[in-house]
């Protein structure tokens, strides 16, 4: 297990560039950042401010341009893809603004794919224990076709839990719900980061939500401020 | 205009945004191969026609006793035909106390109109060809009279009454003709030499053969008008009618030509409904808009209606134009298998290339489009409302309509065209119920399974149709495919089978039955292989059921021209080894019975017990029809339209017949042959032989290409599955990775899915395909059919690795893009 106070996610000097037409777009530049394990931290800042470019960065979802991204001890950039989605499984959990479910599988087997793909047998079990947790338990076999944005985000939720990661990202969980619903996915969000004792990594533009995190950071034009 | 303005802003967005790259590329790729074939067929057929003609050295011949009236030659040349007359008759010649019945052929000036007249002055070597025959005053022979007459080059030889030079050896004729009697030495005249020479008396027995060429639409105006004029004894002959062994394999290569053409509009049709399946879907979510904001049902309609039509002109454009340069690349090519001069490509053709890939287009696109029609604005609300497709079902009717008549252009044959689409509506409707039923029992599979295979199998499970739609159209285009490949190999080893290298080359007849024994031991001693030999008795159909026969047939028909002439009358209890019984049985036949050629029974309305009278002679017999069979023309053997039982033709004076193959280098042989044997006569068929088979290969080169049309129409399905279902694909890749699935976990998922279409396709492909074959073969091909079990278990494989292959290569960005990328791609 994780110690308290111990860094789980280090970046130093990262940054990403695109190359376009008449030359290279910048689009982080120098981010160093500490998150220590358990911590909740907000990452904030207006469109195209970067911030989901710093979280797939995070997260391993991408590679960045220069610098480096250290999770859970374990250097990023030295990984390849595949080196990398075996840390995302091991270590990461996900929560996205447009749920991001599989279309072609319910909710329990959306839920158990992350179990799955590490091998564990009793995937079913824990699936349905934390699909009930987010109540949705008469909801196990809709596909998401079926279900309101509400329920897939709950479905989204018990899928990024169900390891029980050490980190949670989280990309504008709300995005796509309106305030009440968005209200009871955070409440959600937040019960079950404190159940699971997870590192939570929130990017919103949200001041209301950046707020019950236990820090922020501000992001402008591709540069911690 | 509002609309067609707003459909043409959609059509820019859609366009700029690679919404319609797939479709495009599916319907250029159609109408490409549709041109292409159009033309390519259309150019082959036309150039084969014209090699065909060179057999009749004109594209139409009128065959009279007499000369024909003036009338019909001034319409002749009203209608813009280039003409020519031959008048054949036999005469004795007589030149250094030799004596020699010959063949006397006098020529007009433009002879031949089709085809080559070849001669040399040196026998047999540096062979000159030449633009007409002899000039007035010389004679051209065949080297036969110069040896046997024991003339020289630019010796003298007296034709009736006129001394006329020896100038040139015949070599080749382009229209010596089939018909085996006639066939005595040549020696070819001019035409102002005719009259002078005096042998033609009234009442002498002369042939006239008018001939004709020029455009089609000409010749056809010509035909209809001539046709009521004509008089018995008078005989229209074409490239089709002319001689049966030709006209066999021209319209065998027509069919199989039609047959690779539908295979490769079938095949794009597929692609192309696929295509516009998927557009459809992508637009239901912005039609739901469009109907938000107040556009009615027909409004959505007619919207994309104008956006098809106007992506139909501009792909088809582009079709055609790639079509034009598909077809010359193809005749660029082929350039040393064809003959020097190919028909020039035809627009007409071109035109037809465009309208199919437009008819196609609308034929297979309408049907999915007719659903945005109907998408509810509720969608916009409610995303899972999914618009109803059951009036889709009349449409493919439609469409099914279309690809018939599509289908009938191409072979002009209801049986091929009911063959084709009434097996292959049945085996989809069999096979698609099949199918359901197999997924079903598949989903049982499950929870029994490893993660990587209850992706893969889900992947085919989630929508069980779309599945069996996906399958069927691979299907399809592999049953095509061996369809293609089989029917090809097998037509050509029939054909083959028909022609072996050491295929007869000659034919001897009038072998007087003392010299019987004789003439086979000779051919013994030179080691010639000792062919069947036939007695032939000489008569003419005249009654039918005490009915003259001239009251019964229809004119033109091939009754007509087998009564208008002494047929070939052959006994025996054994058939030729090609023959086969369609009626009755002959091992036994009583005294009195005739077995009838099939074809010429059917045109004859002859059947089992009628009575048939014949004119043998002076003498008149009877014999009951007590077997029907059909028979292999184009075998270079001795055939008979009538054989008759063991004795029935005992009291009549008989000849024999046989035909074998002399290697080049012997043909010394044949001096001998005829030095032994005076009375016979000898044919040889090297030239008509070397013919035939130059036709035979050429097609086979026509049809291979046309073969490599639907082979990538094939791949193009293939490739717009894919790529139907790639959005989805790469979505839920990116969330598989995202979560912490690595490569090998999505490339094992994917095999799994496109090994499971492969091999089921592969199944129900050969499956359909014996099922086809076997109706193909046995009802219209007239071809031996054998199940093949190698193709059973080969085409899963096959049709496994090929679907895997394209499927992965296909899939290859769901592995390697960063999910990062990806999600941020499609959210």
């Amino acid at each position: 297990m994780l110690k308290n106070n111990e860094a789980i996610i280090e970046t130093q000097n990262l940054g990403k560039t695109v190359p376009v037409a008449d030359g290279d777009l910048t689009i982080l530049s120098s981010v160093n950042l500490t998150i220590n394990e358990g911590e909740s931290i907000a990452i904030v800042g207006a469109s195209g401010s970067g911030k989901s470019t710093l979280l797939g960065l995070l997260a391993g979802l991408d590679s960045p341009t220069s610098g480096n991204v250290t999770l859970d001890g374990t250097e990023l950039t030295a990984l390849d893809e595949d080196g990398r989605a075996e840390v995302r499984n091991k270590l990461v959990g996900f929560v996205f603004q447009s749920f991001q479910l599989m279309p072609r599988l319910t909710a329990l087997e959306n839920v158990m794919l992350p179990l799955e793909l590490r091998g564990d047998k009793g995937a079913e079990h824990t699936a349905i224990a934390l699909l009930k947790r987010v109540g949705l338990e008469e909801r196990l076999h809709h596909t998401p076709m079926k279900l309101s944005g509400g329920e897939q985000q709950r479905v989204a939720l018990a899928r990024a839990f169900v390891t029980e990661p050490a980190i949670l990202f989280a990309d504008e969980p709300t995005g796509n719900l309106d305030s009440k619903t968005g209200d009871q996915i955070i409440e959600l969000l937040f019960e079950l980061n404190k159940e699971k004792h997870t590192t939570l990594v929130l990017v919103t533009h949200d001041a209301a939500l950046a707020a019950r995190c236990q820090r922020t950071v501000h992001i402008d034009a591709g540069k911690l401020t | 205009m509002n609309r067609l303005g707003l459909a043409l802003r959609l059509l820019k967005r859609d366009a700029s945004s690679g919404e319609l790259t797939l479709l495009v590329l599916a319907l250029i790729i159609a109408v490409t191969s549709s041109t292409a074939i159009s033309l390519f067929a259309d150019r082959m057929h036309r150039t084969m026609s014209t090699q065909a003609a060179e057999f009749l050295a004109a594209d139409l011949v009128i065959t009279s006793s007499s000369i024909i009236p003036e009338e019909w030659v001034r319409k002749a040349e009203e209608l813009g035909l280039q003409r020519a007359r031959t008048a054949e008759f036999s005469t004795v010649l007589i030149e250094n106390d030799e004596l020699l019945l010959a063949g006397v052929k006098a020529v007009s000036n433009l002879y031949p109109l089709r085809g080559e007249l070849k001669t040399t002055q040196t026998d047999f070597e540096q062979e000159t060809v030449q633009q007409s025959g002899p000039n007035q005053g010389e004679v051209w022979i065949d080297s036969r009279v110069l040896a046997m007459l024991k003339l020289a080059v630019g010796d003298e030889l007296t034709v009736g009454e006129t001394p006329l030079t020896v100038s040139q050896i015949i070599t080749y004729e382009p229209d010596k003709r089939g018909d085996l009697y006639s066939l005595s030495p040549r020696v070819m005249i001019s035409d102002a030499d005719l009259e002078a020479t005096k042998v033609l008396q009234p009442g002498s027995h002369v042939h006239f053969f008018y001939q004709f060429s020029g455009e089609a639409d000409a010749l056809a105006a010509f035909t209809a008008w001539v046709k009521p004029w004509l008089i018995p004894g008078q005989r229209l002959m074409d490239v089709q009618e002319d001689r049966p062994e030709l006209g066999s394999a021209l319209s065998r290569a027509e069919r199989y030509l039609g047959l690779s053409s539908i295979i490769v509009i079938l095949i794009a049709g597929v692609a192309i409904a696929m295509s516009t399946r998927r557009y459809s879907e992508r637009h239901f979510n912005s039609t739901a808009i469009l109907r938000c904001l107040g556009c009615k049902q027909n409004d959505i309609l007619v919207l994309f209606l104008y956006q098809f039509v106007i992506l139909g002109i501009i792909a088809c454009s582009i079709g055609s134009i790639l079509g034009w340069f598909a077809q010359e690349a193809l005749f660029e090519l082929l350039r040393d298998m064809l003959p020097a001069k190919v028909a020039a490509p035809s627009l007409i053709a071109v035109m037809l290339g465009f309208l199919t890939g437009f008819a196609i287009l609308i034929g297979f696109a309408l049907p999915p489009l007719l659903r945005l029609k109907k998408v509810s604005p509720l969608r916009v609300l409610r995303r899972e409302l999914e618009p109803l497709s059951s009036s889709a079902w009349i449409v493919y009717g439609l469409a099914l309509v279309l690809i018939s008549g599509l289908i009938w252009r191409y072979t002009q044959d209801a049986k091929l065209m009911l063959a084709i689409i009434g097996g292959g509506l049945a085996t989809a409707a069999l096979s698609g119920v099949l199918l359901l039923g197999l997924l079903k029992q598949l989903r049982k599979l499950l929870p029994h399974v490893s993660l990587s295979y209850r992706l893969g199998l889900q992947g085919v499970l989630r929508n069980p149709v779309a599945s069996v739609t996906q399958i069927l159209a691979f299907s399809i285009t592999l049953l095509a495919m061996l369809l293609s490949f089989t029917v090809r190999n097998d037509l050509i080893q029939d054909w083959q089978q028909q022609l072996p290298t050491d295929a007869p080359n000659h034919f001897a007849m009038n072998i007087l039955p003392d010299q019987v024994s004789q003439f086979e031991q000779y051919l013994v001693q030179q080691a010639i292989p000792a062919a069947q030999i036939y007695p032939v008795t000489r008569g003419r159909l005249v009654g039918i059921n005490d009915v003259p026969v001239q009251q019964i047939v229809s004119k033109d028909s091939q009754g007509e021209r087998a009564t208008h002439r002494d047929l070939s009358l052959t006994w025996g209890n054994q058939l030729p080894s090609d023959n086969k019984t369609v009626a009755g049985q002959w091992g036994e036949a009583q005294m009195g019975e005739v077995s009838i050629e099939s074809k010429l029974a059917a045109s004859l309305n002859v059947g089992m017990g009628d009575k048939l009278t014949f004119s043998i002679g002076s003498e008149q017999l009877n014999a009951v029809v007590a077997h029907i069979r059909t028979v292999q023309w184009d075998t270079m053997k001795p055939n008979f339209y009538m054989v008759f039982s063991d004795g029935t033709l005992d009291n009549f004076p008989t000849t024999y017949i046989t035909s074998f193959y002399v290697p080049k280098g012997k043909k010394k042989v044949l001096n001998g042959l005829a030095k032994q044997f005076p009375s016979m006569t000898l044919l040889e068929v090297d030239a008509i032989l070397e013919q035939f088979k130059t036709i035979l290969t050429q097609l086979t080169a026509a049809i291979n290409y046309l073969l490599y049309f639907a082979l990538l129409a094939g791949f193009t399905v293939l490739f717009a599955s894919v790529n139907s279902t790639l959005d989805n694909r790469i979505n839920e890749g990116a969330l598989m990775r995202t979560l912490g699935a690595n490569r090998t976990l999505l490339n094992q998922a994917h095999w799994v899915e496109f090994s499971i279409i492969g091999v089921v396709s592969g199944l129900i492909a050969v499956l359909m395909f014996e099922l086809v074959s076997f109706g193909l073969y046995t009802y219209v091909l007239h071809l031996d059919f054998h199940f093949n079990w190698l193709l059973v278990l080969l085409t899963p494989i096959v049709s496994a690795g090929c679907v895997v292959a394209a499927g992965l290569w296909g899939v290859k960005d769901v592995a390697n893009k960063p999910p990062m990328w990806v999600l941020r791609e499609v959210t």
